[in-house]
């Protein structure tokens, strides 16, 4: 679905992602660990396409490492930033319906549906989204995000600090979006245990660079990744 | 009591225009961030135009219509070019560009447009001395009343366009989060250029009414136009178009309630400082304007 190759980001003199190749394959939920400053950010905007960088990022038989985050919202990869990037002074309606901006096609029915996915979205959805709970604004972001009918999600540390249960809840929405749709999702977390249980393969990262890759059992069993990595 | 409905009148007409310039600029800050110095001064050049096509016969309202399409573009073309390449660059940047704007813009309209006693601008309105109703005593111009109507037209389809439309979403969400809207696929570029360009299309309505009202039209047509709408968008606090019309509505009303009934000691020449002091309290008690929105977020 998409092939990064030799993807780089450069801020002056200092190297933010050097080179990462991966692979995210049709209808997988693939992870990305590691800590801070590791890269994970600004490897997931520069697919989205809202720093320049270089490379290749093959996705559909084209490169879009060109393109800018306009046409590529277009051709199907949605953004989650992190940090929610909601719309503080719309209400939550308007949010979902800027989601759909790149759309032509009638969009109440997708409104409808993200409203039965999170209820609490619809409860509130004449609120301005500056007003919402941390969870709640993760949840519209997500559903923001799902309005363009994206075919590729990045999600960028979708459970940076919520409560356990609400990102329980948003995992498991994650989750079953992939199995019953079919999106693929290319997921940065720091929560190493969440993301090794919904993740098929996992990328782990460190100053900008991949130092270990493999299936979700595979990370997840190797004693020495564990140690040096992911906190034991 | 004839003379407080008199004054209330045209006040309202002069706020009227106050509020089409004012929105002008809340168009402009909420998009960017910026409040444009030149606005004022693109109007005036713009209601050159308006004077110009019309004293080559175009009848008046199709000269204003088409001095509105100038002044779009006028506006999306200077934010397209000079504002935007400053804007990345350093925003303090945009500050002095839109002074030299003003400057440029001013000398330039001094420059094609030159008899220093300036030139008769028709009304769009009736405008004999026999041209007014009479509500309770108090004389309502033709003129006053037609200005007053388009001016509240004119902001009845700006909020049409705002809260009902797609692009009006898009311009409220670069406005809101610039770098969220891009991820949704807003081309923000043209949602700017856009905003400016229908700022200067309102300035150039605006022109085109104080110079029918007056009529007359020189290079400073527009200078106290231009401060009374900073202050009542201003006084609106800056993001709020709402506030900005109540304010420009005020603020008219205001200063012709100041010059009428004090005459002897604030008059004409005072009644600029009248508005400006009575903004400066209000923006002492309540730093956001009247209408404006403190940024109130939950994280």
């Amino acid at each position: 679905m998409i092939d990064v190759n030799n993807l780089s980001k450069r801020y002056g003199r200092h190297t933010a992602v050097s080179d990462i190749s991966f692979k995210v394959g049709k209808g997988k939920i693939i992870g990305f660990l590691g800590p801070n400053g590791a890269g994970k950010t600004t490897t997931m905007r520069a697919i989205s396409g809202t720093i320049p960088r270089s490379g290749s990022v093959m996705y559909d038989g084209h490169d879009i490492v060109s393109q800018s985050a306009e046409s590529i919202v277009r051709s199907g990869i949605a953004h989650v930033p992190q940090g929610r990037g909601t719309f503080s002074e719309l209400t939550v309606e308007e949010n979902l319906r800027i989601g759909a901006y790149v759309r032509k096609d009638s969009i109440e029915s997708d409104i409808e549906r993200w409203y039965k996915t999170f209820p609490r979205l619809e409860e509130r959805k004449n609120q301005r989204a500056g007003s919402l709970s941390g969870g709640e604004q993760q949840m519209l972001a997500i559903a923001r995000a799902l309005m363009s009918r994206p075919r590729l999600l990045l999600c960028d540390e979708p459970s940076l600090g919520l409560a356990p249960l609400i990102t329980q809840e948003l995992f498991a929405v994650l989750k079953s979006l992939n199995q019953q749709d079919g999106l693929s999702v290319l997921l940065v977390e720091q929560n190493a245990n969440l993301a090794l249980k919904v993740a098929s393969k996992v990328y782990l990262l460190e100053t900008g660079q991949v130092v270990a890759s493999g299936t979700a059992e595979a990370i997840a069993g190797d004693e020495r990744i564990r140690k040096a990595y992911l906190g034991g | 009591m004839e003379r407080l409905l008199q004054y209330v009148f045209d006040g309202l007409s002069f706020g009227a225009i106050y509020a089409l310039l004012a929105l002008g600029l809340v168009v402009v800050f909420r998009g960017t961030g910026h409040l444009n110095f030149a606005q004022g001064e693109m109007a005036m050049f713009c209601t050159f135009i308006i004077w110009q096509i019309n004293e080559w016969g175009v009848p008046l309202v199709f000269a204003v219509l088409i001095g509105m399409l100038f002044g779009f573009l006028l506006g999306a073309g200077t934010e397209a070019t000079v504002i935007r390449s400053v804007a990345k660059k350093s925003p303090g940047g945009v500050f002095v560009v839109s002074i030299a704007l003003f400057l440029g813009l001013n000398s330039l309209a001094s420059m094609i447009w030159d008899r220093s006693e300036g030139y008769t601008m028709k009304s769009l309105f009736p405008n004999k001395p026999e041209d007014f109703v009479r509500i309770l005593g108090a004389e309502w111009r033709y003129k006053y009343i037609g200005v007053l109507i388009v001016a509240l037209i004119l902001m009845g389809l700006l909020f049409l366009l705002f809260s009902k439309t797609k692009f009006g979403l898009a311009m409220r969400s670069v406005a809101s989060n610039p770098e969220s809207a891009r991820l949704v696929g807003v081309p923000s570029g043209l949602v700017l250029a856009a905003s400016w360009g229908i700022a200067a299309s309102m300035g150039a309505l605006s022109g085109a009414l104080v110079g029918g009202i007056n009529g007359q039209i020189t290079p400073s047509l527009m200078f106290s136009v231009f401060i009374y709408a900073s202050a009542a968008a201003t006084l609106g606090g800056l993001d709020s178009p709402g506030g900005a019309v109540i304010a420009g509505l005020l603020i008219g009303v205001g200063e012709q309630l100041a010059a009428g009934f004090a005459p002897g000691w604030i008059g004409q020449d005072l009644k600029l400082s009248v508005a400006l002091i009575s903004i400066f309290v209000v923006l002492l008690v309540k730093p956001s304007g009247l209408f404006g929105s403190l940024k109130v977020e939950r994280v």
